[in-house]
């Protein structure tokens, strides 16, 4: 009973993958696309994070609100981390500053991929004759 | 790979933030008219504080044009919050180059998101704009004229009373 119970969830485990499609990778993290839940997967800084359609709009628009440049020059001694909290979002980043530079290039390129592959859909079928 | 930013919404992100940067001028807008009825109704200008009433319920009525836009275009309508209001003028004239300055900036900043629709070749949002550029020929125009009836009547003697009698007809025909 135990073993059919295991070989069953085993098949259901096969029957339904998740795949995921890269739509961008750096040295220091990927972010891959979810065609079947419509979602994105950014794995970075140790961990696969789920994010739907509104939170990595979320999460691009507090990643590039961050003013790196104003970071570097100033020169209290406060940490040199920046928490990235999303609202209705179950994630959240404590990021070092290189870190925080490599996921805005990460999110950067992700976003530029997405651009193209919108591009693409249009040219290939929205707009072939 | 399916092409989930465009199935979510037809607005891309960009033109999303700057209609809820709209959002949040034409409830400034709305405010600042209230105020500005207040402040007639006080010193005792009824007729333009009624023009001012009705103009905060327009501004109000534009603000929610442009949040059902967005939502219906799968975006995320932000309520925006109100802050610093004016409640003091300093003189009746004051009040209406006030608004008229009001008008000009929301004109100004529908023909910036217009403008932002060209790049990106969003004519369903450009479309959607015309209706507000319409409007706002009608808005500045009555708003223009009120200013002008400080100098076509002038302030003397009884002008005052005569500029708050004549704020209420002031009519926007199409030519």
């Amino acid at each position: 009973m135990y073993i059919n119970k295991v070989q069953y969830m085993q098949k259901t485990a096969i029957a339904s993958p998740i795949h995921f499609e890269e739509v961008f990778s750096t040295k220091k993290g990927s972010i891959y696309q979810s065609d079947s839940e419509y979602c994105w997967y950014v794995d970075f800084a140790g961990k696969l994070a789920r994010f739907d359609y509104r939170n990595l709009l979320k999460l691009q628009k507090a990643v590039y609100a961050i003013d790196i440049e104003h970071i570097l020059l100033t020169s209290d001694k406060s940490a040199d981390v920046e928490i990235i909290f999303i609202c209705a979002c179950d994630h959240c980043y404590v990021l070092s500053l290189i870190e925080i530079i490599a996921l805005k290039e990460l999110l950067q390129g992700a976003f530029v991929m997405l651009e193209l592959n919108h591009i693409i859909q249009d040219r290939l079928f929205r707009l072939a004759a | 790979m399916k092409d989930i930013m465009r199935v979510k919404s037809l607005i891309s992100s960009d033109i999303e933030t700057l209609l809820n940067q709209q959002i949040k001028k034409e409830a400034l807008s709305s405010s600042i008219y209230l105020s500005m009825a207040s402040w007639c109704g006080r010193n005792g200008y009824d007729n333009s504080a009624d023009y001012f009433f009705k103009q905060a319920e327009e501004e109000r009525m534009h603000q929610l044009k442009f949040y059902k836009y967005v939502l219906d275009m799968g975006g995320m309508a932000i309520s925006p919050e109100v802050t610093n209001i004016k409640l003091e003028y300093n003189s009746f004239r004051e009040v209406f180059e006030e608004a008229l300055e009001q008008e000009i900036s929301v004109t100004q900043s529908i023909k910036n998101i217009a403008a932002r629709c060209h790049k990106e070749h969003d004519y369903v949002t450009l479309e959607f704009l015309n209706w507000f550029f319409k409007e706002q020929r009608e808005e500045e125009f009555k708003a223009r004229r009120a200013v002008e009836l400080f100098d076509v009547i002038g302030e003397e003697g009884t002008g005052r009373w005569q500029i708050d009698k004549h704020v209420g007809q002031i009519v926007y025909t199409e030519g």
